[in-house]
């Protein structure tokens, strides 16, 4: 599902990510890890055609990101549920307006999208709260509300950038356990992390990187 | 189809309302580029106009030699009346033309009793009909047609009207410079303005770009908030031109009594339509080039 051959990103003459090559099958459940500036959001932002690498080769679903015309980056974008790691929620709109703006962008009828957000909002434990404002939401609700949004159109891939990283031990399972859900119907799941503990009960792949090197795979 | 225009129109909406202020000066920079453009469009309008209806009533003096036979005179007057090209003929004699400059200019009258009835020559007073084409050039050629043994001079104010006419076209290029100027600095500040809204929601707009939109639905609302700006900037603008007209109108009318007043016009509706539809393209223009310099950088 998701292919990088030798991917390097520069970003002047610092490498954030160093010839890099990893292979995520469909369906699979893998974590991204490695401390703070190892190049894992760079990583993701790679896979999602927000930048472009600066050498190598990257598929998606066997299409060349790397090459992709711009005006091509909403249809990637929209077989993806991306959880951003600051959320990008838009503070003028609502909860379920910011869930809703994935189905939104694609067209679908509003009485279609309120159902569908409803739902998610019922997933992620935010149930009734559809009308308020993010930046009236606490920093965990705000994540949850981010997994919503990525999960709200049932994507085939999605990238999930420390989607726990606001939250306590119970609310964090509680998310984890909903990407894994995600995953057992057939989601390819890409988790960047750097909580261990999570690792540790929720056991799938995990790939480290330092310094924009893979140093680990398994 | 129905559910997707209310969708633009909605968000259109929001965005003009969640930006009122920017969208405001948006609206009113194109107002007073318009307002400009009408006022220049208004000087340039009655000044053709105005040109065109003195063009309409041509004169002719068709001065004789002092010792001109009176039937001969005559003959030359009929023979003028008779033309198709010439409204109407009126002899004026040295004693009239005496007369009449004592009565009009009344500081004269003593110089004249005192050097004669015949100081000032006699003339026909020759009104063309309007022609067809040129007009300059076929009163040239008709003076020149006139010119006899009997005849001293034609005065047709060809040295006024040439002077005029340079006067003319030195106000209009005059008025093209300005415009020009207006227009690019209108164009300038619109696109500011309206990159400034699009700057401001680079956020939300770079949100739904991830999300999946497409460039054509970040760019719809802005056109719809185009054509808002130029249409309420190009009725504002109408609005306005029609207070000036006023106000012009009725100053001039103190200053040079009804006579000319009269004579100024307001623009044709089809002019003002053209000016608001300038404003809708000024609008729309500088949402797209704004919209494309976003979508051109955003991830
Ligand atoms: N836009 C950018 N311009 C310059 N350098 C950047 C940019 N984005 C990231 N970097 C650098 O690339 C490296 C990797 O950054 P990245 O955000 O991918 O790390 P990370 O693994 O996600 O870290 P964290 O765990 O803190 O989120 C860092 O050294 C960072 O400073
Ligand atoms: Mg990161």
């Amino acid at each position: 599902m998701i292919r990088l051959y030798h991917l390097t990103k520069t970003y002047g003459d610092l490498p954030a990510l160093s010839d890099v090559s990893l292979h995520v099958a469909k369906g699979e459940f893998c974590y991204v890890t490695g401390p703070s500036g190892a190049g894992k959001t760079t990583l993701l932002r790679l896979i999602y055609g927000a930048i472009r690498p600066t050498a190598g080769k990257l598929l998606v679903g066997g299409v060349d990101v790397a090459r992709l015309p711009r005006r091509r980056l909403p249809a990637l974008r929209r077989n993806m549920g991306i959880v951003f790691q600051d959320f990008k929620l838009i503070p003028r709109r609502t909860v379920a307006e910011n869930v809703g703006l994935a189905l939104e962008v694609i067209g679908t009828p509003r009485e279609l999208i309120q159902r569908r957000v409803a739902a998610v909002l019922g997933i992620v434990g935010l149930r009734g709260r559809g009308g308020e404002y993010p930046p009236t939401l606490s920093g965990g609700e705000q994540q949850r509300v981010a997994v919503a949004r990525a999960i709200v159109n049932d994507p085939s891939i999605v990238l999930a950038d420390e989607p726990t990283g606001n939250l306590d031990g119970a609310m964090a399972i509680e998310v984890m356990e909903i990407l894994q859900a995600i995953n057992l119907r057939g989601t390819t799941v890409l988790v960047a992390t750097h909580d261990a503990a999570l690792m540790k009960r929720f056991p799938y792949r995990v790939v480290r990187f330092e310094h924009g090197r893979k140093v680990s795979d398994g | 189809m129905k559910g997707t225009t209310a969708h633009i129109l909605r968000r259109a909406a929001r965005s003009l309302w969640e930006n009122l202020y920017l969208n405001a000066v948006a609206t009113g920079v194109i107002a007073a580029a318009l307002l400009l453009m009408g006022v220049y469009l208004s000087v340039q309008y009655n000044v053709d106009r105005i040109v065109r209806t003195w063009n309409q009533d041509v004169h002719l003096s068709v001065y004789f030699k002092p010792d001109t036979p009176e039937d001969e005179r005559f003959a030359l007057r009929d023979r003028l009346a008779a033309d198709p090209r010439v409204a109407a003929v009126r002899y004026v004699s040295e004693a009239e033309a005496a007369t009449w400059l004592a009565e009009h200019v009344p500081d004269t009258a003593p110089v004249l009793a005192e050097l004669g009835d015949d100081v000032l020559p006699a003339s026909i007073e020759v009104t063309l009909a309007p022609p067809a084409a040129d007009m300059d050039a076929a009163i040239a050629s008709f003076a020149e047609e006139i010119r006899s043994p009997v005849v001293d001079s034609v005065d047709f104010g060809q040295q006024w009207t040439e002077r005029f006419h340079a006067f003319l076209s030195l106000l209009k290029l005059l008025g093209a410079v300005l415009g020009t100027l207006i227009l690019v600095a209108a164009l300038f500040l619109v696109m500011n303005t309206v990159h400034l809204i699009v700057y401001n929601r680079r956020d939300e707009l770079e949100t739904e770009r991830l999300v999946g939109a497409t460039g054509a639905f970040i760019a719809v609302p802005f056109i719809v908030e185009g054509v808002v700006h130029g249409t309420l900037g190009g009725g504002l603008a109408a609005g306005g031109l029609w207070l000036v007209h006023r106000l012009v109108a009725s100053r001039l009318q103190e200053a040079f009594g009804l006579a000319l007043a009269g004579q100024l016009a307001f623009l044709p509706g089809s002019w003002l339509l053209l000016l608001s539809l300038a404003g809708v393209v000024l609008g729309v223009g500088a949402a797209l080039v704004s919209v494309q310099r976003f979508l051109a950088q955003a991830p």
